[in-house]
């Protein structure tokens, strides 16, 4: 009985896998966020979801730095010469 | 620092840091002069702002600090819009996954990850799922995500560079975060090698 109050009273989960992606990017208003906590009471799906949006968010960040694991195209050795030389003359 | 120590300092970043530089720069711009110019203009405005660099990270965070801030500078002046087609594609790929009243399909939803993401940090692998994850998205889906995720730029600043308004923003990084959950559920967590062995 419960369960079906919160399912009739909190977003369904096509509807709140959005509003947990826009939780990201915008401070969601106090009365959707109670109704995120609820809707996760009775849905692990959705709540796993925003656990691996959040996973998503801290791997992502991290790419930048790890860049040159995830490719092996290579950086054309003239032009590396060429910023050597620019940095050398900029630096005198 | 004396000139000949910045001197030499720079050509040891060049060495190692130039790589996986001009990997992230092509990544974001595709273009192989463009990445190339934005890693000369992070490294000469590494040279110019050492003195401010305090060791407070490694070299490398700086580095890609300065060269995301390039980047975000470079879709700056590019000012383009966003076309709708790009929308469109994905517009309802995900829409089985869910059942007509609106729920989970249980058989359909998010399966459980195990590892943490401190522990995929060191497998190349990974990395390389990532960008093979990111490259299928739609190009203006992948540029809003990565300026968002990648190079932290806050939503609205995002939508005013990219002359687009915010709810298109939000459909855009929702689907790009669906798309990418999905593909690296497929081809990472759910395959033996990667990170559920």
């Amino acid at each position: 009985m419960l369960v079906k109050f919160i399912g009739k009273h909190t977003p369904k989960c096509r509807e709140m896998v959005r509003i947990v992606s826009q939780s990201m990017d915008e401070p969601m208003p106090l009365i959707m966020r109670i109704k995120k906590r609820l809707h996760f009471l009775i849905c692990c799906w959705c709540q796993r979801y925003e656990e691996h949006l959040r996973y998503i968010h801290e791997t992502a960040r991290k790419f930048p730095e790890h860049a040159d694991e995830a490719s092996d195209i290579t950086f054309p050795p003239d032009a590396k010469e060429r910023i050597k030389q620019k940095l050398a003359g900029q630096s005198r | 620092m004396s000139t000949p120590d910045v001197q030499a300092a720079a050509a040891r970043w060049v060495d190692a840091n130039g790589e996986c530089l001009y990997r992230y720069a092509l990544v974001r711009v595709r273009r192989p002069e463009v990445a190339e110019d934005l890693v000369q203009e992070t490294f000469l405005a590494g040279v110019r702002g050492y003195e401010k660099f305090g060791g407070r990270s490694s070299e490398r965070s700086w580095l890609v600090g300065i060269l995301k801030n390039k980047i975000v500078d470079h879709f700056r002046k590019l000012g383009r819009e966003t076309s709708f087609t790009d929308m469109e594609f994905l517009s309802d790929e995900f829409s089985e996954k869910f059942v007509s009243v609106g729920f989970w399909d249980h058989d359909k939803g998010p399966h459980e990850w195990k590892p943490e993401p401190d522990e995929v940090m060191h497998r190349a692998e990974f990395w390389q799922t990532m960008r093979d994850c990111l490259a299928k998205l739609p190009q203006k889906v992948r540029d809003v995500f990565t300026m968002r995720e990648m190079d932290d730029v806050p939503s609205k600043e995002i939508s005013a560079i990219l002359s687009i308004t915010d709810s298109n923003l939000w459909v855009m990084l929702h689907r790009a975060r669906m798309a990418l959950r999905e593909c690296l559920e497929m081809n990472w967590f759910d395959k033996p090698a990667g990170g559920t062995a």
